[in-house]
């Protein structure tokens, strides 16, 4: 007690700036000391935590497996299918079971075809974990409904299409996302029906995904898309312009020949690039006639696609440009008339200590 | 001694290895599981498999090197099966070079992959 009242004593007559960081200093070092204990307790329970998530997720690994192979008929669920079922009816009305069977599920579904596939996907069915996910739909929360969608679409559930469909117009880039992400894992090319009124840009991840989803397919056979080709919206556009050139679409050239009139330069880019690889030659009157309204971009493009089809007629076009103040036209311009006039292009060969393209010429004559 | 055929499996997927597990022993098999590609050289060289079932991603060794563990070093002349998920296919070449003998493709089905294990085990 005496102790105590010596150090009040004491600490009252310190100076005013003294009492304060003392003060401060034991605030400081009362926040630390609680912090320190919140971090071990939080520590503590996500160890506890994951500790019993593993104890759980090697549960029902088991007990799925049981499940798969206790039923004889794919069509009908045996008792003891039913039994399992049911026990697990109960358990997912707890969240935390709930997510770690439909981890273990998805891990599965993920690597696994055919009858165990759909096995799965009618235990989903079965559980009623179908409805947690399309009460997910209904939450506030972006990251939760975009988490509904995505069990949705691993455990294939068609008939919500118009359910999902819905959120394709959803504020949130993720859930539009994997809206999108739904629509095309489930109903293939038909599903890209969403593009026709599309309003928000298609990111060029979002179009790479996509793609690499249609390629899975074994049904290749892509509908028509002139409509998207000819959208307002200038990322459906780019896409379309992909899915041209990845399933040749040479049947809507025509509309490719519309798109280089186009207001975007990128976009203009994009089509010649893509008629470069149908190696179209139509489109090179139109593309030499606005060569010099055009873009440098748009210039380099149509030189590579002369690269690949060009003809004697284009020879005086070439020649024009062999003195292009850009490298890269200049370059392609003295190739192409390598290929289509070798006796012009050696008359060049003459008078290369003329020229400022003679390294270009040599690294042609050599390649 | 048990006369049954012995199978190493590796892969990290925990849930499709129980499941590949108990299908390919329901068939008569004796399996070895193992997670990863260093425990699987161990069960290798502890068990002489007739049959490697491998992943090729799989943390610490991958597939690859697991086949190449087993054919240079090892100098075993057992049939693998690899595992591969979709975009791998320049993995899958590789696994081929180094001397696998057939790739299933993720998604895959266990019935077929049955089907595989029997005939290489057969021949």
């Amino acid at each position: 007690m005496n102790d105590y009242q010596n150090i009040l004593e004491y600490f009252n007559q310190l100076p005013t700036l003294v009492k304060v960081v003392w003060v401060i200093s034991i605030a400081l070092f009362t926040l630390i000391l609680g912090l320190i204990a919140y971090l071990k307790i939080l520590r503590i329970n996500l160890r506890r935590n994951e500790i019993k998530r593993i104890k759980y997720q090697e549960i029902y690994e088991e007990h799925l497996i049981n499940y798969l192979y206790a039923g004889d008929n794919i069509d009908e669920i045996s008792t003891e299918q039913r039994e399992f079922i049911n026990k697990m009816k109960k358990d997912i009305s707890i969240e935390f079971n709930r997510n770690i069977l439909v981890a273990v599920m998805t891990k599965l579904v993920n690597d696994i075809s055919g009858e165990v596939a759909t096995a799965i996907y009618k235990l989903y069915t079965e559980t009623g974990l179908i409805d947690y996910s399309l009460q997910k739909l209904k939450a506030r929360k972006w990251e939760i409904i975009a988490s509904g969608i995505y069990e949705l679409t691993q455990f294939e559930v068609k008939h919500v299409y118009k359910e999902i469909e819905k959120l394709i117009k959803h504020p949130h880039k993720e859930v539009r996302n994997q809206a999108q992400l739904y629509l095309v894992n489930l109903f293939q090319f038909k599903g890209l029906k969403f593009l026709n009124d599309l309003e928000y840009q298609l990111s060029e991840w979002n179009q790479i995904q996509l793609l690499e989803i249609l390629q899975k397919f074994d049904n290749q056979e892509i509908t028509d898309i002139t409509i998207w080709l000819k959208s307002t919206n200038i990322s459906v556009v780019e896409f379309a312009l992909k899915l041209a050139k990845v399933y040749n679409q040479f049947e809507s050239k025509e509309t490719l020949l519309e798109l280089l009139r186009h207001d975007n330069k990128e976009l203009k880019v994009q089509t010649i690039n893509v008629l470069t690889y149908f190696y179209d030659t139509e489109c090179k009157t139109y593309l030499k006639s606005n060569f010099h309204q055009s873009s440098e971009s748009e210039q380099i493009a149509f030189f590579k696609l002369l690269e690949n089809v060009a003809e004697n007629s284009d020879e005086d076009f070439v020649i024009e440009n062999i003195s292009h103040p850009n490298f890269k036209i200049k370059l392609a311009a003295l190739k192409i008339l390598k290929d289509i006039n070798p006796d012009k292009f050696n008359y060049l060969e003459i008078a290369k200590n003329n020229t400022d393209a003679k390294r270009i010429i040599e690294f042609i004559e050599h390649n | 001694m048990s006369n049954k055929k012995k199978i190493v499996l590796a892969e990290d997927n925990s849930t499709l290895s129980l499941l590949l597990k108990f299908r390919l022993q329901k068939e008569g098999y004796d399996l070895f599981i193992a997670a990863d590609g260093k425990q699987a050289i161990e069960l290798i060289e502890e068990h002489t498999p007739e049959l490697i079932l491998s992943d090729i991603m799989m943390p610490y060794i991958s597939g690859l090197e697991v086949i190449s563990h087993v054919r240079n070093k090892l100098e075993m002349k057992v049939p693998i099966i690899v595992f591969s998920a979709a975009g791998q296919e320049e993995m899958v070449l590789k696994a081929f070079n180094l001397g696998a003998n057939d790739f299933m493709g993720k998604p895959f089905s266990p019935n077929e992959l049955v089907i595989r294990v029997k005939r290489l085990l057969s021949s």
